[in-house]
């Protein structure tokens, strides 16, 4: 096994979408920083930018592994810990993908009915971006049990 | 002239019946000629073992995933040749190669997993 893109036994896609998500959480969080600055308008385009990427590398990069590798071995074989670690990423992630989104569509259109509008948007994103930064610590956990032998053996 | 003849036919016939007692029935032969051989490779801590394999043509190689971790094995021929499902812990996974020649492969989750079989 020869040493490669971040030397492990990661596929080039695998460790691509690695370092995009990693890339991502930090610009969400300088995103947030851009908030607190109160640069409103750079924030949006900033957090709606990543959400939507974020959106694009699930579909392209993300479901179609989950599917070939995870998908038929569960519920049956969930107790094995990378194929729980890698439902786990996939259900939060797309937990955190849609909130994002609706965080997206509620403030930055009118698409919504006034009813779903939301009122405590810092409430909404901070619990967004918490959840988002779990996804990606889970990701690193998931990518470190398939790809990076003699780890937690 | 009598007894000459009769110990002629005595002894081709004897002949005739030890070659039936040493060759083996026709068919017999033909079932040893299709037995098919098999070859086993193990996957473990993230290789292929062995990562050359040699084989006679029509011989039937088995992969057993002895890692703790999913693995495939996929031919790198285009089209491809095989391709396991994706192999748990102690799932196996046969192919036969029934032409002579040299057959790369690897793992699709893992593509730096890499080995062959030489097929003679």
């Amino acid at each position: 096994m020869s040493g490669g893109f971040l030397r492990t036994a990661a596929p080039l896609t695998a460790n691509a979408v690695l370092l995009m998500e990693t890339a991502m959480g930090v610009a969400l969080l300088f995103g947030a920083w851009l908030a607190r600055t109160k640069r409103f308008r750079q924030h949006a385009w900033c957090q709606s930018a990543i959400v939507l990427l974020n959106l694009a590398v699930i579909a392209v990069a993300m479901t179609p592994s989950f599917r070939l590798q995870v998908l038929p071995r569960i519920p049956g074989k969930l107790a094995k810990p990378y194929y729980a670690l890698a439902t786990a990423h996939a259900a939060l992630g797309t937990v955190a993908e849609l909130a994002a989104l609706y965080i997206l569509i509620a403030a930055g259109t009118r698409l919504l009915p006034e009813k779903l509008r939301i009122t405590r948007y810092k409430a909404w994103m901070r619990s967004v971006l918490l959840l988002w930064w779990l996804v990606v610590l889970l990701g690193f956990a998931t990518y470190v049990r398939w790809y990076v032998p003699d780890l937690f053996r | 002239m009598r007894r000459s003849v009769s110990f002629a036919v005595l002894s081709a016939l004897g002949l005739l019946g030890m070659s039936a007692l040493t060759a083996p029935p026709k068919n017999l032969a033909i079932l040893a000629a299709q037995k098919a051989e098999t070859a086993e490779v193990k996957i473990d801590n993230f290789s292929f073992g062995p990562a050359t394999l040699t084989v006679p043509a029509g011989t039937t190689v088995t992969w057993t995933n002895r890692d703790d971790i999913p693995h495939t094995v996929t031919s790198s021929d285009d089209p491809k040749l095989f391709k396991s499902k994706v192999l748990d812990t102690d799932e196996k996974f046969s192919f036969t190669f029934s032409k002579a020649g040299t057959y790369s492969y690897f793992c699709s989750i893992h593509p730096k997993m890499t080995a062959k079989v030489i097929v003679q």
